[in-house]
C-alpha cells in the first residue's frame, strides 16, 4: 500500500503482524454471525441426538446401562458485572429521520452501547453532514471528532472514517461512518464544519487519506518530510529508524545524509519508490 | 508611493517562555497588529495512539496520564470509562464516587496551574507562588492515595485498586476548609486589579457561533454563554447524583474565562464535599473475568476534562487483548484551532493572554 | 591599630585559594537555568521552582527565557524527532561553560514512549552531565540532581575546560 520499499530482512525487530479480522461493528454482520452460530449449534444437537439414538439401541440390545440423552446448552449466566453490548435495531427518531432523508445513501443504521451509528455511502458524506447540521429535527451543531481506522484484512475497503457529531441544544450524539477503498478521496467536511480542518489534516498525517476540497491538507503532527503513515497497521511501532539518528554528529547540515544512511542501515529505502 | 505594505513575519516558539511547552506560532505582523497567525504543532508528538494499540487495555492507562499531564486523573477516568463502555461493565457506586472525588481534586490542581501560568505570562508573579502553595496540598493527597504526584494511573478497569488510605478524608476536609479563603486571596490579587483588567477585558474574543463551529469546548465555550458541560449534558461517573452549577458568562473574552474558571473551582470544592458526605458503602471493584477479551465494538466516550471535551474513541477486535484502534479527541487540539480566530486583528502582546486563556497543554494536543 | 596585630588582621581578611576554585565556586552557586519545558516533567520543574521547594536556595532560581543568558539546560520531557534539531540549536546558542541535566526517564532513554517519533534519550542530541531518574522525578530528586551538578562543577578543572573548548575533545 505504501510507496516505499522496506527490506524487512535487515530490520527483523521491525516486523509487524497484520490483523486477520475486520473488527467493524455492524448489525448485519452480527445477525449473520448469530444465524450461523445458531445453525451450527442446531446441527450439533441433531448429530448428538442421532448418536444418542444409535447408542441407546445398542445399549438395549446389550442390556447395559442407558446413555444420557443430550440436552441443549442453556445460555451462559453472567457471573460478573459484564454484559457485552450488542448491536440492536435503530429505534432512535434521529436515526430513522436520517435514513428517511438519505434514502439509498444510508447503508446501515443501528445502535450499540447506547450510541447511534449511521453508515453512509462514501460519495454522499458531505450531504449527510450538511443534513445533520441543517435539518430542523436533527440540529447537530458541533463536530466533536473525526478519525479513521485502517483495515488491511478487508477486501472491499481499506479505511473507515468516522465523524462524531454533537447536538448541544438537544444533548445528543451521533456517529456517521463511511467505508473507503485505498486511494479514494472523500469530500472534506470543512464546508459543513470548520472544526474538521485540523482533524482531517491529522487523519491525512496519520493514515494517508486525502480529502477533496480541503483548504490546507499538509502534515500536522509529523514533520513535513516524514515518510509513510504511522497509524497504518503495517507500520511498526518503532518506526523506520528516524528516531535512531544521532543528532550530535550533525554540526553543519549533514543531518539529511545521516538520516539516509541510518535509514539504509535499518532497512528502509527512503529515496527509491517501489517499481511497479 | 507606499501603497504596497510589507508585513513582518516572525516566529514564536517552540522554545518560548509563554507558549506552555513546545507550541510554535508563525506570525505575520503589520506593526503591532497580527495579520495572520498559524500554529505549528507536533513538537511533542510521541505516538501515544500507536503505542496504546499495541498494549493491553490494562496497560494503556499509563499513557493517558501523560496526555494532559496537568490533569492525569481526568484522563484516567476517561480511559477507564471508555474501556468499561466498550466491554459493558457496570462499576459499583462507591467506586464512582471515589473517582468523582479524585477527578474534581484534579480539576482544582489543573486550574491552579492554569491560573499560575496565565498570571505569570501576563506579569503577575505572586499568583504563581500562591497557587503552587495550594497545589502542593492536592499533590500530597494524590501521593497518599497512589504514591505518585503527577502521573497517577489512579483507576483500574472496573473500579479502583484500593480504597482511600486512612487519614485521607481528614486531609481533604482540612483542605476544603482552607481553600475558599485562598481563592478569595487570588481574587483580591487579580479580579479588580487594573493591570489585569487592562490585559484581559475584551482581549481574544471568540463568539459562541465561532466556538461551536470550531469545536471549542470547556470554559472557553462557557465564557461565550453556552452552558454546555458534559457532566450535565451526558452525565457519567457520579455526576448524575451530585448537585452543582455550570457557571457561564456572556462576554466571551479572556476576563470572562478567568471568572468562569474561578467559579468552577468553587463548584469543584462543592462537588468534593458532596462526594465525601455521600460516599456510599460497598465494593470498589466490579466482578470481572480474569482476562478481558474484547468483542467487536466501537465506542466514543466523552468526559469533561478541565480543558473541555476529552473523548476516547476505541475499536475492539474480537478476542483481542488490546484495542484495535485508539484515538484521543483532545480538548486542547480543538481549542488551539480557534487561536488564529482569537488573535488575528489584535495586538501581538495579546497572543500571550490568548494562549494562557486557552490553557493549552501540548502533551494532549500532539499526543 | 598596633604594629604587632597586623598579621592577624591580615589573616582575618585574606584567604588564599586557587583561581580555579573561586571560579568554580562562583559558577556553581549562580547557575541560571533556561526556561525550557518539554512535557510533564516541566510541571515538576515548575513545582521545584515554586513555593514549597524553592530552587532559589541553591542559586538556580533565575529561569532565563533565552539560551544566551543561561548556563544550564534542564531537558524536562520527551524529545521528539521534530524537536531534536531545535534542542541542538538551543544548546549551541548557550555560552560556555554550559551544562545539561536530563530530567526524567524520557530525557534519559525515551521512557515509556518506545515509538517512531521519540528520540530514545536526549544524549543522542546534546551531551548530558547529570541524569535524574523518575517519571516524573520528584522536585527533591531534581534538587539532588542539581546538587550533584554543583559537585561536578566544583571538581572541574580549567585545564580540562580548555582542552574541551579548543581541542574539541568530546565530553
Ligand atoms: S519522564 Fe515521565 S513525566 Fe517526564 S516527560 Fe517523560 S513521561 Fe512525562
Amino acid at each position: 500500500m505504501s510507496d516505499y520499499v522496506y527490506d524487512l530482512k535487515t530490520a527483523p525487530n521491525r516486523q509487524v503482524t497484520l490483523p486477520i479480522t475486520v473488527p467493524l461493528p455492524s448489525l448485519k454482520t452480527y445477525r449473520a454471525e448469530q444465524a450461523t452460530a445458531a445453525k451450527a449449534e442446531e446441527a450439533k444437537f441433531q448429530k448428538a441426538t442421532a448418536d444418542f439414538e444409535t447408542a441407546k439401541a445398542k445399549a438395549e440390545v446389550a442390556g447395559t446401562e442407558l446413555p444420557k440423552p443430550p440436552v441443549k446448552a442453556a445460555p451462559k449466566r453472567e457471573v460478573h458485572d459484564l454484559v457485552t453490548p450488542i448491536p440492536s435495531e435503530a429505534k432512535d427518531p434521529d436515526l430513522l429521520r436520517l435514513v428517511e432523508r438519505l434514502g439509498e445513501g444510508a447503508e446501515e443504521a443501528f445502535e450499540q452501547s447506547g450510541e447511534l451509528v449511521c453508515q453512509v455511502a462514501k460519495e454522499r458524506i458531505l450531504e449527510a453532514l450538511i443534513l445533520c447540521r441543517e435539518d430542523a429535527a436533527l440540529r447537530y451543531e458541533m463536530l466533536s471528532d473525526e478519525t479513521a481506522t485502517h483495515f488491511p484484512a478487508s477486501s472491499s475497503f481499506a479505511f473507515s472514517v468516522v465523524y462524531h457529531l454533537t447536538s448541544l441544544s438537544r444533548a445528543k450524539r451521533l456517529r456517521l461512518r463511511i467505508l473507503i477503498p485505498a486511494g479514494f478521496e472523500p469530500e472534506s467536511a470543512t464546508q459543513a464544519y470548520p472544526a474538521a480542518n485540523w482533524l482531517e489534516r491529522e487523519v491525512f498525517d496519520m493514515l494517508g487519506i486525502r480529502f477533496q476540497n480541503h483548504p490546507d491538507l499538509v502534515r500536522i503532527l509529523c514533520p513535513d518530510d516524514w515518510e509513510d503513515y504511522p497509524l497504518r497497521k503495517e507500520y511498526p511501532v518503532t518506526g523506520w529508524g528516524q528516531r535512531d539518528i544521532d543528532f550530535r554528529d550533525d554540526r553543519s547540515g549533514r543531518l539529511e545524509r545521516l538520516a539516509m544512511e541510518k535509514a539504509g542501515n535499518t532497512g528502509i529505502n527512503l529515496k527509491v519508490p517501489k517499481a511497479e | 508611493m507606499f501603497d504596497e505594505t510589507e508585513y513582518m513575519e516572525i516566529n514564536m516558539g517552540p522554545q518560548h517562555p509563554s507558549t506552555h511547552g513546545v507550541l510554535r506560532l508563525k506570525l505575520k505582523l503589520n506593526g503591532e497588529t497580527v495579520v495572520e497567525c498559524r500554529p505549528i504543532i507536533g513538537y511533542l508528538h510521541r505516538g501515544v495512539e500507536k503505542i496504546c494499540e499495541n498494549k493491553t487495555f490494562f496497560q494503556g492507562q499509563i499513557w493517558t496520564d501523560r496526555l494532559d499531564y496537568c490533569s492525569a486523573v481526568s484522563n484516567n477516568l476517561g480511559w477507564a470509562e471508555a474501556v468499561e463502555k466498550l466491554f459493558g461493565i457496570t462499576v459499583p457506586r462507591r467506586a464512582l464516587y471515589l473517582r468523582t472525588l479524585l477527578t474534581e481534586l484534579n480539576r482544582l490542581a489543573s486550574h491552579l496551574i492554569w491560573l499560575a501560568t496565565h498570571a505569570l505570562d501576563i506579569g503577575a508573579m505572586t499568583v504563581f507562588l500562591y497557587t503552587f502553595r495550594e497545589r502542593e496540598l492536592i499533590m500530597d493527597m494524590f501521593e497518599a492515595f497512589c504514591g505518585a504526584r503527577l502521573t497517577t494511573t489512579a483507576f483500574r478497569i472496573g473500579g479502583l485498586y484500593q480504597d482511600l488510605p486512612p487519614g485521607f478524608e481528614a486531609m481533604v476536609r482540612a483542605f476544603l476548609a482552607k481553600f475558599p479563603a485562598c481563592l478569595d486571596e487570588y481574587e483580591t490579587l487579580l479580579t479588580e486589579n487594573r493591570i489585569w483588567k487592562k490585559r484581559t477585558v475584551g482581549v481574544a474574543k471568540l463568539s459562541a457561533e465561532d466556538a461551536i463551529a470550531l469545536g471549542v469546548t470547556g470554559p472557553v465555550l462557557r465564557a461565550a454563554g453556552v452552558a454546555y458541560d458534559i457532566r450535565k449534558a451526558f452525565p457519567y461517573a457520579a455526576y448524575r447524583e451530585l448537585d452543582f452549577e455550570v457557571p457561564t458568562r456572556t462576554e466571551a473574552d479572556t476576563y470572562a474565562r478567568y471568572l468562569v474558571r474561578m467559579e468552577e473551582m468553587r463548584q469543584s470544592c462543592r462537588l468534593v464535599a458532596q462526594c465525601l458526605d455521600g460516599l456510599p458503602e460497598g465494593p470498589i471493584m466490579a466482578k470481572l473475568p480474569k482476562v478481558l477479551r474484547s468483542e467487536v465494538n466501537e465506542i466514543y466516550h466523552p468526559t469533561e476534562a478541565p480543558k473541555g471535551e476529552l473523548g476516547y474513541y476505541l475499536v475492539g477486535e474480537k478476542g483481542s487483548l488490546n484495542p484495535y484502534r485508539f484515538h484521543v479527541r483532545a480538548p486542547g487540539f480543538a481549542n488551539l484551532q480557534a487561536l488564529p480566530k482569537m488573535v488575528e486583528g489584535g495586538l501581538v502582546a495579546d497572543i500571550i493572554a490568548a494562549i494562557g486563556t486557552l490553557d493549552v497543554v501540548l502533551g494532549e494536543i500532539d499526543r | 591599630m598596633s604594629q604587632k596585630n597586623c598579621p592577624t588582621a591580615l589573616e582575618q581578611i585574606l584567604i588564599t585559594t586557587r583561581v580555579e576554585k573561586v571560579m568554580n565556586w562562583s559558577r556553581a552557586t549562580s547557575v541560571w537555568p533556561m526556561t525550557f519545558g518539554l512535557a510533564c516533567c516541566a510541571i515538576e520543574m515548575m513545582a521545584a521552582g515554586a513555593s514549597r521547594y524553592d530552587f532559589d536556595r541553591f542559586g538556580a532560581g533565575i529561569f532565563r527565557a533565552t539560551p544566551r543568558q543561561s548556563d544550564l539546560m534542564i531537558v524536562a520531557g520527551t524529545v521528539t524527532y521534530k524537536m531534536a534539531p531545535i534542542i541542538k540549536q538551543l544548546y549551541e546558542q548557550m555560552p560556555d561553560p554550559k551544562w545539561v541535566i536530563a530530567m526524567g526517564s524520557c530525557a534519559i532513554s525515551g521512557g515509556p514512549f518506545d515509538s517512531y517519533h521519540t528520540i530514545q534519550g536526549v544524549d543522542k542530541v546534546v551531551p548530558v552531565d547529570v541524569y535524574i531518574t523518575g517519571c516524573p522525578p520528584r522536585p527533591e530528586a531534581l534538587i539532588q540532581g542539581f546538587l550533584k551538578l554543583q559537585d561536578k562543577i566544583m571538581s572541574s578543572s580549567l585545564a580540562d575546560k580548555y582542552k574541551e573548548i579548543f581541542e574539541g575533545l568530546p565530553r
